[in-house]
């Protein structure tokens, strides 16, 4: 018998387009660990977090940078750390780091990602999302989970006119979808 | 093409000229116009026919409160019903026809109505349609349904795009009048993000349609400029062709804005787009409706709102006719005499019934003191009109004012109750606002223009400041405050012909006073016994003198009788847009296994599960239908090995130190004390001691557990297990991250399941059954290093595994599963045969679990620890729901085994009648046994745990069934588990 082999696909793999001024693209082996800060033990954890990746933990809703990673706080306790990373092994990379100060989850293959870029985004993302996203109100490194056409979504501005979107893997078909359609609505 | 009514100015565009269709005949409009304004340019008067007795009506206003130019807009399956012309804007190429009669419009068939008036009176259906009671539902509800309504819809789907959307802002004005204008110059001004929406595709509100100056120059022109100001401020939004349709909890509005209806095709863009706008504060600037006078026979087309005819004149360069008179209440009904008389338009009399000066200088018209008019002629629009004094004025137009009344409708939302101001004789808004809105202008009662510009910009200057902003300075645009004074003049009582107060439901004055008569005194049961103020317009004309006429009636004052409540939607909203993009296969998200790539390919059929696609049973050539392939998928499970994907079933990753202390609170049986690698079954109970979620748990290290729940409930459980760690226990060191996407799980189900998975697992794990028992777990790693969760689990009662990879390999991994087991017959296998299969073992799904069933009834009240607290554990011990009596989850078999057992049938003793008294329980799972080759079932039957052996009968009155069967063990197949720890 031959040898088994795994192929991996990762659902929106290969996306990219550009129309009517917003560029979309899936961004190639993003990885994404959950780390939980243990209950009495967010010191070490934020201490653990400094020490590896050279940044505070953000506050919840913003995201900070370094150590190669971005590291998104979605909540008092959750951190999602997003960096590139293609082998299916996220989670011991992070784990390795930090060690017992923080409880490491891979979340890579839970998710899908979308990322948009240009001047009218916001305009396509008005079709979507129920945020304000006027700079005064989700600045550059701001992040929220909400809800874009039923589908729950973490949203992160990246740049002034740059948002990644991440939602739930099983239903990238409807994400795409939707945010397409958004798209080619404004256009 | 003639448009013999166009005089000279307006606000419309005579270099082009725009081609149209109304009722097959062409007509020509220009940029500028509204199809009323054009119909009315090229002379068409008679435009419709009126809902109840088909009476010929015309252009009566020339805005959104518009009751009866309605017309079918467009063709085919664009065809837009009711479609009000007064705010239709013209395209080149439009294409409308009247609606609402049978035959043409000029001789309707069912103008026969008419002459039936006497029989059509308030309440007529109330009292025509009650006997024969046999008639109710072929007769008579077959002819109500097919006079309802106006215009037809096509049939056809709605091929047209919507969408939605969400805005944000500090403050939202609503309405680009006067005050609308002045309060988004005052906050764009000073800094603040506007929203600027105007239901108009020409911004200014009056001031497009009145002489008016402000700062020195038309209105028209400073309302141009105050936009092209408005336009050049980033923070300012403007939205045109927007209506502000509800106004909504927390500052939110809902609004349409109508993006493609004034194109001869929307060119695949979305059309229309419902936007929830959420503000900070808001300021209406809605204006005010013109209201007519009731009098005899004063629905004919020809018959007008002074206002508008104003409007058709200044605005659109309309002449609405040839010899016009005006009969106004008010001194605003003057300006329309004036304003036709400077533009050459004969103006024969203004009739007034106040005995009082001229309010305005009208040059050739008679002014006619203390009159009024009392009835009309002309068959198909008006000719000549009748005073009280008997004497009669020939004229094709009649320019009616009644007084102003203010769109106070988004002030009562919120339940507000707008408030009588007799000096203005009309209702303004009350005091209990939406939250966060101040309302000015001609909506709050302001009703002149300085007043009006005014109070926009005080309430813009009053909003922003309490947002934190700082006004800007500089003057407030100047101008004059002109004659507006009135009388509470409703009604002519002298005229004796039927005198309309609802033109688009054909309400009387004689029907309000009918129904005082018969007793619906109260306004609300006034407007659902005669129809007044129902359908698309919502009575905006006819509210306020209808009302007028019901205090007169009921000895009442106005006040006293007050309103109907206001409700969303302003004016009409289509259900496209409510739908939005919703709609056909994006109805819902769908959420797509990780193999659905490959079960695809390998012939499987899909059902839904929830919001999940799931393969069902996979086709074979030669099956003769879904049965065979099931039949096969199960027989080759229990006979060899069988793959099917388990990804939808919830997955939870519980960590912390306090994680199994955590769960013997959230599960009914313990798991503090599983070993590591090893997994248990857990039953979760509701607050309420029911039963509420089951699924197994795996502890994979010290402070780590997967948890699975049910496919249906893997979003409430998260939710309720969020609660639970959130707000009962945050003391406890347990953290949750749902990952169910995050991995491709297979069940690889029956005898040689271990053979294969030998081919799969790599060989460093040992998977003998020594040293991965029945209930093991571990983390492995598969096809050479890609890392695994494996599970001896067995829902099908065999030998058994679920294993699971990162969900990127999951389309890859099936097929190296049923790879590894070619040699042995291996299948994929579809819910369906699961669901046989584990009907055979007797376990429980949704079907028993659905929330009325209790530990006991299912047969676990073992499982539900005395030892400990969980969530539901002490109501479960509540004395019905540990009742001996109660039901017990029991297997059933036909006594006569070629029959079809059917879910949902009752069990009955034999010999009792089947009846609720008599009822033992009820079946809740059925399927064809392959193994055992008949029908068995799962059901819940009193006292079941006595009763194996004895013949019940199940019966379903729907399916007109009644048979025996015995009472069984649930376990139909191996109930010692030899198979599964094999």
């Amino acid at each position: 018998m031959a040898e088994l082999k795994l192929e991996s696909a990762r659902p929106l793999a290969g996306i990219a387009r550009s129309a009517d001024g917003i560029s979309l693209s899936a961004p190639a082996d993003l990885a994404i660990v959950a780390i939980a800060l243990p209950l009495g033990g967010e010191n070490a954890a934020m201490q653990a977090v400094a020490r590896e990746y050279g940044t505070d933990l953000p506050p919840s809703g913003k995201a900070a940078q370094g150590g190669g990673a971005t590291l998104i706080r979605t909540a008092p306790d959750q951190v999602f750390v997003v960096f590139e990373h293609s082998d299916p092994d996220a989670e011991r990379i992070v784990a390795e780091k930090l060690g017992d100060a923080v409880y490491a989850t891979d979340q890579t293959d839970s998710w899908c990602a979308l990322e948009m870029e240009g001047e009218r985004c916001r305009e396509a993302l008005e079709r979507l999302c129920p945020l304000d996203l006027h700079t005064s109100a989700f600045a550059v490194h701001d992040a929220a989970r909400t809800v874009m056409e039923h589908l729950g979504v973490l949203i992160m501005r990246t740049g002034e006119d740059r948002f990644l979107l991440l939602s739930a893997s099983s239903s990238a078909g409807s994400f795409l979808h939707a945010v397409e359609t958004a798209i080619e609505s404004v256009g | 093409m003639s448009q013999p009514n166009r005089i000279d100015g307006g606000l419309i565009d005579r270099s082009q000229e725009l081609a149209f269709s109304f009722n097959g005949e062409r007509m020509a409009g220009h940029p500028g116009d509204t199809l009323a304004s054009a119909l009315l340019a090229g002379g068409r008067r008679l435009v419709g026919r009126s809902f109840k007795y088909h009476r010929p009506r015309g252009v009566f206003s020339a805005g959104p409160e518009e009751p009866s130019a309605l017309v079918e807009l467009r063709e085919g399956a664009h065809c837009e019903p009711n479609t009000r012309a007064t705010v239709t804007e013209l395209f080149d190429g439009l294409s409308a026809r009247s609606q609402n009669h049978r035959g043409s419009l000029e001789w309707d068939l069912m103008e026969v109505n008419d002459l039936l008036a006497p029989f059509l009176s308030a309440g007529f259906y109330y009292k025509t349609f009650m006997w024969p009671k046999a008639f109710w539902e072929r007769v008579y509800e077959p002819l109500i349904r097919n006079s309802a309504g106006l215009g037809r819809l096509s049939g056809l789907e709605d091929p047209d795009q919507y969408d939605k959307g969400y805005l944000h802002c500090d403050l939202l004005v609503i309405g680009a009048g006067p005050a609308g204008l002045a309060a988004a110059l005052a906050a764009g001004r000073a800094g603040a993000r506007v929203i600027l929406a105007d239901e108009d595709f020409l911004p200014g509100g009056r001031l497009n349609a009145e002489s008016f100056e402000i700062d020195g120059m038309p209105g028209s022109a400073w309302a141009a400029r105050a936009m092209a100001e408005l336009a050049s401020m980033g923070a300012v939004r403007i939205l045109t062709r927007t209506t502000v349709f509800g106004a909504y909890d927390h500052g939110s509005f809902g609004a349409v804005e109508r993006r493609t209806d004034h194109l001869v095709s929307s060119g695949g863009k979305p059309r229309q787009i419902l936007w929830r706008i959420r503000t900070r504060g808001s300021v209406l600037a809605a204006g005010a409706t013109e209201r007519p006078i009731a009098f005899g026979a004063n629905d004919r087309p020809g018959v007008m709102l002074a206002g508008a005819v104003r409007a058709y004149a200044n605005r659109f360069g309309v002449a609405a006719g040839r010899r016009v008179a005006v009969f106004t209440n008010n001194d605003d009904g003057w300006r329309t005499a004036a304003d036709l008389a400077a533009r050459g338009v004969e103006v024969a009399a203004v009739v007034d019934p106040r005995d009082r000066p001229a309010a305005l200088d009208v040059p050739g018209a008679h002014h006619l003191r203390a009159a009024a008019v009392a009835d009309t002629s002309g068959r198909k629009g008006l000719k000549a009109i009748a005073l009280t004094d008997g004497s009669r004025i020939d004229v094709d137009c009649l320019a009616v004012s009644g007084g102003w009344s203010p769109n106070v409708h988004l002030t009562c939302h919120h339940n507000g109750k707008p408030v009588w101001r007799e000096d203005l004789r009309a209702f303004v808004p009350g005091e209990a606002l939406p939250a966060g809105m101040v309302v000015a202008g001609a909506a709050n009662g302001a009703m002149t223009l300085a007043a009006a510009l005014a109070e926009g910009r005080a309430a813009a200057d009053a909003q922003v400041s309490a947002l934190g902003f700082t006004p800007a300075g500089g003057d407030s645009p100047r101008a004059e405050d002109e004659p507006s004074d009135g009388a509470a003049f409703w009604h002519v009582a002298q005229c004796r012909g039927r005198a309309w107060l609802d033109l688009q439901n054909d309400v009387t004055v004689k029907d309000v006073r009918q129904s005082v008569a018969e007793g619906f005194r109260s306004v609300e049961h006034l407007k659902r016994y005669t129809t007044l103020g129902m359908a698309t317009d919502q009575g905006k004309t006819a509210n306020v003198p209808a009302l007028a006429i019901l205090a007169e009636c009921a000895g009442r004052t106005i006040p006293e009788v007050g309103t109907t409540v206001f409700r969303p939607p302003y004016t009409p909203v289509s259900l496209g847009v409510l739908a939005g993009r919703v709609r056909g296969p994006q109805f819902q998200p769908l959420r797509l296994t990780p193999s659905h790539k490959w079960a695809e390919a390998n012939g499987a059929s899909f059902v839904t599960v929830g919001n999940w696609l799931r393969a069902e049973w996979y086709a074979r050539p030669g099956e003769r239908g879904w049965r065979d392939s099931v039949d096969r998928e199960a027989a080759q499970v229990r006979a060899s090995a069988g793959v099917c994907d388990v990804t939808t079933l919830g997955k939870i990753d519980v960590k912390g130190r306090d994680a199994g202390a955590f769960l013997d609170k959230v599960y009914s049986n313990t798991f503090s004390t599983l070993a590591v690698g090893k997994v248990r079954y857990g039953l979760m109970l509701r607050e309420d001691g029911f039963c509420y979620d089951d699924g197994t748990t795996a502890r994979m290290g010290e402070n780590h557990y997967v948890m699975t729940t049910t496919t249906a409930n893997a979003v409430l459980v998260f939710r309720r297990l969020e609660f639970a760690r959130q707000c009962l226990w945050p003391d406890m060191d347990v953290h949750l991250v749902s990952t169910t996407d995050g991995w491709a799980q297979f069940a690889v189900a029956g005898p040689k399941s271990r053979d294969l998975l030998r081919k799969v697992v790599d060989s460093e794990h040992d998977l003998s059954d020594e040293a991965f028992p029945f209930m093991s777990c571990g983390a492995v790693s598969v096809c050479g290093g890609t890392p695994a969760r494996l599970f001896r689990i067995s829902f099908s009662g065999e030998l058994a595994y679920e294993i699971a990879v990162p969900s990127r390999y999951g389309n890859a991994m099936i097929a190296v599963l049923l790879e590894a087991g070619r040699d042995f017959g291996a299948a994929p296998y579809g819910v369906e045969a699961l669901n046989v299969m584990r009907i055979e073992k007797g376990h429980v799904t949704g079907n028993e679990l659905n929330g009325q069933t209790t530990a006991l009834n299912i047969g676990l009240d073992r499982m539900v620890s005395r030892k400990k607290d969980c969530i539901g554990g002490v109501l479960s011990q509540r004395p019905a729901m540990t009742d001996p009596d109660g039901v017990r989850l029991m297997g059933f078999r036909p006594v006569d085994i070629s029959q079809s057992l059917i879910p949902g049938s009752h069990f009955i003793n034999v010999g009792d009648e089947a009846s609720m008294e008599t009822d033992q329980g009820w079946m809740t799972s059925v399927a064809w046994s392959p193994n055992l080759g008949h029908s068995i079932g799962l059901g819940f039957i009193r006292r079941g745990q006595e009763r194996k052996g004895e013949i019940v009968r199940a019966v379903s009155p729907v399916h007109e069934a009644d048979m025996e069967v015995e009472v069984v063990s649930p376990h139909f197949l191996d109930p010692d588990g030899e198979r599964m720890r094999g």
